[in-house]
């Protein structure tokens, strides 16, 4: 598996995008950017330099599930693996992130176990 | 009222009313006197008539701004359990973190101190001043030594990783406060709202939560999230595979 996958991490806490930064250095991703919403997860997007997608879903500004639909609406995102890392725990919103096209949904809190196999189910389903 | 008005309103009655004095007419006198009193009578009833209306649809309002009720019997309740729920989590999450510092320092210490009975021997052994079976017991040491770092700084780093995991709480507690401040803003709003029905009574409507579905909820919390919240992980991967995912 290619440890040179880029990642953008986009969630509102600081502290949970630490989190999931260093569990990405565990695995060995050493390429993660960092974004607090949707608003400024999208432009870094369409610079074009992001593999793999890990997003909140409750953001003030743009929320996950708004970020999601943008990119699967954006025809050069279109097909960019995007996991969901949330705490929202209803089955309806389950269900309309999955409409919405995301590949994968960890609800928090988390396990670094859970995080690699879904990161892991994801990539060796990605298309090469 | 102007002169003019009142002139108008009571001017024929008053001559009325002094026409049958000067004649004496008792009965007629009476008439036109009750005449003059219902008139002013009609003024005070249609009065408080309004009122009475004013009155009865401010409490009409009243009952019916639903979302007052909402508050004040669910979502104001549902934000103590809220709040106490986040007490539970950083208390935990401090529990958790401590143990695990305490945990983490006596293995640290007990490396520490081999090394350093180690190289007491080490340096004998340097100086050439060690006995043959020094020397066995030296080399036993360092087996065991070398294998007892390794397994505990094994056991070190899972316990820093365990650490940052537990920091999570900071993003769950959070996420719950904010729907909590969003919750006394609402209160604040709509308690205005109720203050200016109280003294006037074209009050807008208190607003709604429109944007509540697609911001997201927060964490559920057991106790307050009823209903259709998902079980952990496992409920989540079953419900994806039913949808190809």
């Amino acid at each position: 598996m290619s440890k040179d996958l880029r990642f953008l991490v986009v969630d509102d806490f600081s502290t949970m995008r630490r989190i999931i930064k260093n569990l990405l250095h565990d695995l060995g991703y050493q390429n993660v950017t960092e974004a607090d919403d949707g608003n400024t997860a999208l432009p870094i997007l369409q610079a074009g330099n992001v593999d793999f997608l890990i997003t909140d879903w409750n953001m003030p500004g743009m929320p996950g599930l708004e970020l999601l639909k943008a990119v699967r609406s954006d025809p050069k995102l279109a097909k960019l693996p995007v996991l969901m890392l949330t705490a929202e725990a209803k089955r309806e919103q389950i269900v309309e992130a999955a409409q919405a096209g995301v590949n994968g949904y960890v609800i928090k809190p988390f396990t670094a176990v859970t995080l690699k196999e879904k990161l892991d189910k994801i990539l060796e389903s990605r298309p090469k | 009222m102007t002169p003019e008005e009142l002139k108008a309103r009571y001017g024929n009655l008053v001559l009325n009313l002094s026409a049958a004095l000067e004649a004496g007419d008792e009965t007629a006198f009476s008439a036109h006197l009750n005449a003059i009193m219902r008139d002013r009578d009609d003024g005070l009833w249609s009065q408080l008539r309004k009122l009475t209306t004013d009155l009865g649809s401010a409490l009409e309002r009243f009952q019916l701004d639903s979302r007052l009720v909402d508050l004040a019997e669910k979502e104001v309740p549902d934000a103590k359990h809220r709040l106490d729920y986040v007490l539970k989590m950083t208390d935990e999450a401090a529990h958790k973190t401590m143990d695990l510092v305490e945990q983490s320092g006596p293995l640290a210490g007990r490396i520490s101190s081999d090394a350093e009975k180690l190289s007491t021997m080490w340096q004998q052994f340097r100086n050439r001043q060690i006995s043959p079976e020094d020397f066995r017991n030296l080399l036993d040491q360092m087996e065991v030594f070398l294998n007892d770092v390794r397994s505990t700084s094994e056991q070190l780093r899972r316990n820093l990783a365990e650490v940052l995991m537990t920091q999570g709480y900071q993003d769950l507690s959070g996420q719950i406060i904010r729907g909590v401040i969003k919750l006394v803003d609402e209160v604040e709003l709509t308690l205005g709202h109720l203050v200016h029905l109280a003294t006037s009574h074209t009050g807008k409507e208190a607003p709604g939560d429109k944007f509540r579905e697609s911001r997201g909820h927060g964490p559920a919390v057991p106790g307050v999230d009823h209903g259709n919240v998902v079980n952990g992980q496992q409920d989540i991967d079953a419900l994806l595979s039913g949808l190809g995912i």
